[in-house]
């Protein structure tokens, strides 16, 4: 299915380079230049998702997203921002925007949150007990995890990264997404953190195996799935 | 009410002078009360003599030596003239008329007003008395006087009531002392609350201002209140600023990242993707750089103080232990974390401060040393100390490395932009705390200290 996207971006550079890339990806993209007209595409609608800039001439982003949530218009909204400081995501989020990237952002993180969203979107929460992947199986209730016959003994935050991956296998997950699903930090660790973290989990799944599973994608994070890079 | 130590003391000081001020004073009216009394009576008792003895003086020439002593038996058998004191001798010296024996012998013939201790005849004690004498034309010589006791007794009473009126004015002055200490200490206080509570980052604050009153309190609020108007203002559009810059630098660093994204999907050649890696790990450093510089401008503003929440601090750090250990141990060293504390922080900013101090100790440690994060409660509040066991820092470069930017060069010389101790700095400021460089011989600790 095809997915209609809605940018809201006055700067026409990062927006022809947001609209390219997600049109690459197979996606339609709706431009609007001001918070006004934004607002106006977005109620008039059949928008899969918004990404929403805050700093807009006219109508800012957080008034066209309060417009929106209180005319009970309730698609995800990725809001962007020049404004990186903590303060401003955790009030992007309490507004009602479902996500919040900082510029300047990689396009892979633009997309693998977006992508995210809108899965979320369309399937909502699932409780499962199992996840699996290629060979690769995680009991979430006894916390066991093997590949193959091979059980594999992690650390409980080992766990949890690997459950991150798995419950968004095929998808880029980027090394701040990690962080904040993992870790529960929003800030940047520095140096390479979360790469050593990830390297000690590649060690456990793939040493030995045939094919790997964690994959590292070029300037955008790593992507759990058995069909290789 | 509670009184900072240092105004206490300032406050005893205007208490004692208060006191003192107003004991003195009243003393001062009491003894001049006393003296202008005291002159009084001497004044009326010189005057009475003086008169009496022109008196014989006047029927000495009119009359000679006869009619004067009939004179003077005559006054001295008057009532009115109970206190009255007279001697004529002759030149010989020997008596002619009066109420007293002898010449006194400390006293000259001529002499102006004096004050003895004589015998009346008739009287069975020596009374106090004021004498004047002259030598009369014809060679006698007369001695005039009045008899003072009572001035005496008058003088003592006016002393003793001087004294009982001293005494009551100290519980009055005391009195005093503390209500005018206490409406200056109200006062003063009410500036030095609003001080406090702005020096801690609450630039709202204003001191309040009685309407009506004119006086130097209300001077003294209004212009620490204009003061205080003008550093919001400055704060404010320092935040203007600060965002507008980081708007500005970010739009072009973003087209930068994205061209260099672009370049890396359109090449295939191994020698121009390393180069280009090499664009964007340098972009993403400046960028974080920005970001954290931002950060820090921020804190310092007191931005972000309406988002503490409650943190369990312990486990914080046994987070921060668990995120950054796999880092460590690839440098050979551990991280570990002990105790335990809950306080109200901001979550994030504290996280962030403190993952760059591990980050630094790491860096900066000793290789195969150990990193220690602990948490502990001392009575003022809850102290965060990073650790390690490395070179540590010199006393004298410590304000260097706490300085934005501030690097240290050569031992601390590799990668960073010395950004992680101010921005922990800065976010220990933000909290109302401090942030201390201490040695561990061998090592550096960092001490985040928050107040409770």
């Amino acid at each position: 299915m095809t997915q209609k996207i809605l940018l809201v971006e006055d700067d026409p550079r990062t927006a022809a380079y947001i609209v390219k890339g997600l049109v690459e990806e197979g996606m339609i993209v709706d431009h609007a230049a001001t918070g006004r007209d934004g607002l106006f595409h977005a109620t008039d609608g059949g928008y899969d998702a918004i990404v929403l800039d805050r700093m807009l001439p006219g109508m800012d982003g957080m008034a066209v997203l309060g417009a929106l949530r209180a005319g009970g218009i309730h698609t995800p909204v990725l809001m962007l921002s020049a404004l990186g400081a903590v303060d401003d995501r955790v009030a992007g989020l309490n507004a009602g925007s479902d996500d919040y990237l900082t510029k300047p952002f990689a396009f892979a993180e633009l997309l693998a949150r977006l992508r995210l969203m809108l899965r979320r979107g369309a399937s909502g929460p699932q409780l499962e007990t199992r996840l699996a992947c290629g060979d690769l199986a995680m009991d979430l209730l006894s916390r066991k995890v093997k590949r193959g016959a091979r059980a594999v003994d992690l650390q409980p935050r080992e766990f949890r990264l690997l459950e991150y991956l798995l419950r968004h296998q095929g998808e880029v997950v980027t090394r701040t997404m990690l962080l904040e699903g993992v870790w529960d930090y929003h800030f940047d660790p520095g140096t390479n953190v979360i790469d050593v973290h990830i390297s000690r989990l590649r060690r456990k799944i793939d040493d030995g195996e045939a094919a790997p599973l964690i994959h590292t994608v070029r300037g955008a994070g790593y992507r759990l799935s058995a069909d290789g890079g | 009410m509670r009184i900072p130590p240092a105004l206490r003391s300032a406050s005893a000081g205007f208490f004692m002078l208060v006191f003192l001020v107003q004991l003195v004073s009243g003393a001062a009216l009491l003894l001049y009360v006393r003296h202008i009394v005291a002159g009084e009576l001497e004044r009326s008792s010189r005057t009475l003599v003086a008169a009496l003895r022109d008196d014989f003086v006047a029927d000495y020439r009119q009359e000679g030596q006869a009619g004067m002593r009939r004179l003077i038996a005559a006054h001295l058998a008057e009532p009115r003239s109970r206190e009255a004191v007279v001697l004529l001798d002759d030149p010989q010296g020997v008596r002619l008329a009066g109420n007293i024996e002898e010449w006194p012998a400390t006293l000259s013939y001529a002499a102006g007003w004096r004050v003895l201790r004589l015998f009346r005849l008739g009287q069975d004690r020596a009374e106090m008395m004021g004498v004047s004498s002259i030598v009369l034309p014809g060679g006698e010589h007369l001695l005039v006087g009045h008899v003072i006791e009572g001035d005496l007794r008058v003088r003592r009473l006016t002393g003793e009531a001087a004294l009982a009126a001293l005494l009551l004015a100290v519980p009055l002055a005391l009195l005093g002392a503390v209500v005018a200490t206490r409406v200056v200490t109200v006062r003063v206080e009410r500036v030095a609350d609003t001080a406090r509570r702005v020096g801690a980052g609450d630039l709202s604050i204003r001191v309040p201002i009685e309407a009506g009153a004119h006086d130097a309190f209300t001077a003294l609020g209004s212009a620490i209140n204009a003061m205080l108007e003008r550093i919001e203002a400055l704060v404010v559009e320092l935040r203007v600023v600060t965002d507008s810059l980081a708007h500005d630098l970010r739009s072009p660093l973003t087209r930068l990242r994205a061209t260099i994204e672009r370049a890396a999907r359109e090449t295939d050649d191994e020698i121009a993707l390393a180069a280009l890696d090499r664009v964007a790990a340098d972009a993403q450093a400046l960028l974080a750089m920005l970001a954290t510089a931002l950060e820090i401008s921020r804190a310092e503003a007191g931005i972000g103080r309406d988002r503490f929440v409650s943190v369990d601090l312990g486990r914080m750090a046994r987070d921060l232990t668990e995120l950054y250990g796999p880092l460590a141990e690839d440098g050979g060293m551990t991280v570990q974390a002990e105790g335990e504390a809950e306080a109200a922080v901001h979550r994030e900013l504290l996280g962030q401060a403190l993952g760059n101090l591990v980050d630094n100790a790491i860096k900066y440690g000793r290789p195969g040393g150990a990193i220690r994060l602990a948490v502990t409660c001392p009575p003022d509040g809850v102290h965060i100390a990073v650790e390690d066991d490395g070179p540590g820092i010199a006393p004298e470069h410590r304000a260097e490395a706490l300085r934005r930017f501030g690097r240290l060069d050569p031992a601390r010389g590799t990668g960073g932009a010395g950004l992680g101790l101010a921005l922990a700095a800065a976010v220990a400021r933000l909290h109302g705390g401090t942030l201390t460089l201490g040695d561990r011989a061998p090592g550096l600790s960092v001490t985040i200290a928050l107040p409770r």
